[in-house]
Order: structure tokens, then C-alpha cells, then sequence
């Protein structure tokens, strides 16, 4: 891992430098903010616009709602973040010829490509660490507080998943020279990776089962499972990068 | 579930209005500069992403839209 610290350095610096983690950051609290509000007022925009046409009974929203209502947003706004932000990351570099002007350096490939996902994963973390922040606030003052410990082991299975999606997408950007061909893939498996996850047998092993434990402990429910799900994705975002790596050793850049 | 104030709910839409709109009219200013290339070579294009492509208009744009000169 030569020179792994030196183009981690780099890579944060370019995170902030090309405002990627201050976008991210901000919309993740925009998202934040919102879901806890749209949980609040949607029976009562609903009851608005539809007036007296509808006579359904809309159920008082909770604490729980706005939960819900994160995951949500989260799980699918962020996941096309994660992709967005993994796309060009090798793809690009090696296509402008940068890739192989750094590695005349004393760096090694292996280490080359750690940093570029770490320096991913941190910004999605930062940033799903702000977006928490504003949703369990604005919980706090629309509903009632949620657990605060829960929430934040939640939110770090939420972030998992979404390094997994990244970690799909930066597969793809190092395998070809087109970002656009790893978003593809990226999106690919968002969706397949979705229709799985309602498979009971293995869905509970995808990135998506990480949904209904992170759900259970932000609530506060006792006896949660997050151990099999947490320690699947773990092992699928190492072996996507362990692909990553073996791909990017041989080829000529 | 606490019951709000109109006033109160206002003040907890302002941050995400000003985020809003602040995101907006940082990718509009950017997109402004004369020395900036864009991906496509048009810049009307990528103004109307980020005026209407909901929250992601912005991000694409910093993130794809760009290229460095």
C-alpha cells in the first residue's frame, strides 16, 4: 500500500476542492430537513387538495413515519448520489491519461484505488451524518425524540448500503473508461438489487435487508438482527473492490 | 405530536427553501463564468438542468456537468 496516505490526501482535498462533499453534504440536509416535515403534512396536503372527494381515513403520522420517511429518500436519492459520485472516479482518470501520470510515482495500484473509495465513502458519510442530524431534530420538534443511539447505528447501516452501491459503480468505472458505462452498472444493480431484496431467503443478505434492522433500532425495538446483514454487505463491498483491484493491476493505462 | 404554530411551521420551511435556492444559484453562477466548459458545449442546456431537475439538477451538474479547462 505505497503511498496510500499521500493520494488519500489528495483525494479528500479533491472531494472538497471540486465542492463535491459541500453539495453532497448540503442536499443530504435538505433531505434531512424534509423528510420529517413531508411526514408530518402529507395526510394534511392530501386532505387539502383532495378536499371533501376523498373519505379515507389517513392515519396521524409518528415518529416512526418520519423515520420511514428518511430511509426513503435516503436509500434512493442517496443511492444515485453514491453512483454519481463513483462514475468518473477511475474511469475518467484514466481516460485523461491522469491515472497513469500519478502512478509514476511511487504509489501502488492497490493503493490508488483505496483512496478513491475511501475519499467516496467519507463524503457519503459526512454527509449522511449531516442529513441525520436535521432529521432527528426536526423529528424532535414535529414528533417526539427518537432514540438517539438507535438512530445513529441506523443511519450508519444506511450508509453502508449506499458505499455498496458506490462500491458496484466504482467497479465498473475500473473496469471500462466510461463513467457513463459504471452509472449504467450502478443503476443496473440498484435495480436488480432491489427486486431481489423482497427474496426472503437472500434479500435479508443484500444491501437492501440492511432496511428493516436499521428501521428496528432507529425506533428503539428490542432484540434487533443487524449482525448477518451488516456483516454480508461488509464482505461484498470488500470482494467488489478486491475484483476492483485484480482488474486494475493488469490493464494498460 | 406537538401542535404548531403556522409561524413555527414557516420557520422550519425556511432553511430548506434558502439551502434550496442557495444550491441553485451556486451552479447558475458557476455555470456563468465565461471560462467555463461545459459537458455538451451548452450551457442553456445544463441552466435548465439545474433550474429543473429537483435537488439532483444541481449535483449533476457539479459532478458531470463540468469539465476542467
Amino acid at each position: 500500500m505505497s503511498g496510500f496516505a499521500a493520494l488519500l490526501r489528495k483525494e479528500l482535498l479533491e472531494q472538497w476542492r471540486t465542492m463535491r462533499l459541500p453539495l453532497v453534504a448540503t442536499v443530504f440536509l435538505l433531505v434531512g430537513l424534509s423528510s420529517p416535515l413531508l411526514a408530518r403534512f402529507t395526510p394534511e396536503i392530501l386532505r387539502a387538495v383532495g378536499g371533501d372527494q376523498f373519505q379515507i381515513v389517513l392515519p396521524t403520522p409518528t415518529a416512526a413515519a418520519a423515520y420511514d420517511q428518511l430511509a426513503k429518500n435516503l436509500g434512493q436519492f442517496g443511492a444515485l448520489v453514491a453512483v454519481l459520485l463513483a462514475m468518473g472516479s477511475v474511469a475518467t482518470e484514466k481516460e485523461r491519461g491522469t491515472a497513469a501520470l500519478i502512478l509514476t510515482k511511487p504509489a501502488s495500484r492497490g493503493a490508488f484505488l483505496l483512496a478513491k473509495i475511501v475519499a467516496i465513502g467519507t463524503t457519503l458519510g459526512i454527509s449522511t451524518a449531516i442529513a441525520a442530524a436535521g432529521a432527528w431534530f426536526y423529528t424532535l420538534i414535529l414528533f417526539e425524540p427518537l432514540p438517539l443511539g438507535g438512530f445513529v447505528a441506523a443511519l450508519v447501516l444506511q450508509w453502508l448500503a449506499l458505499v455498496a452501491y458506490a462500491s458496484i459503480t466504482f467497479l465498473g468505472s475500473t473496469l471500462t473508461r466510461s463513467a457513463l458505462a459504471a452509472a449504467g452498472l450502478g443503476v443496473a444493480a440498484f435495480i436488480v438489487l432491489g427486486i431481489l431484496g423482497i427474496v426472503p431467503a437472500i434479500g435479508r443478505y443484500l444491501p437492501t435487508g440492511l432496511g428493516a434492522p436499521a428501521r428496528a433500532l432507529a425506533l428503539g425495538q428490542p432484540g434487533v438482527d443487524a449482525l448477518g446483514p451488516t456483516v454480508a454487505s461488509v464482505a461484498l463491498i470488500a470482494g467488489l473492490l478486491l475484483i476492483a483491484w485484480l482488474a486494475f493491476r493488469r490493464q494498460e493505462l | 405530536m406537538a401542535d404548531l404554530k403556522p409561524e413555527q411551521i414557516v420557520a422550519l420551511l425556511v432553511p430548506i427553501i434558502v439551502i434550496q435556492v442557495g444550491l441553485m444559484i451556486a451552479a447558475l453562477i458557476d455555470l456563468e463564468r465565461d471560462e467555463r466548459q461545459v459537458r455538451g458545449g451548452n450551457k442553456l442546456v445544463w441552466a435548465l438542468v439545474i433550474v429543473f431537475v429537483n435537488l439532483l439538477g444541481p449535483i449533476v451538474y457539479f459532478v458531470a456537468g463540468r469539465e476542467e479547462a
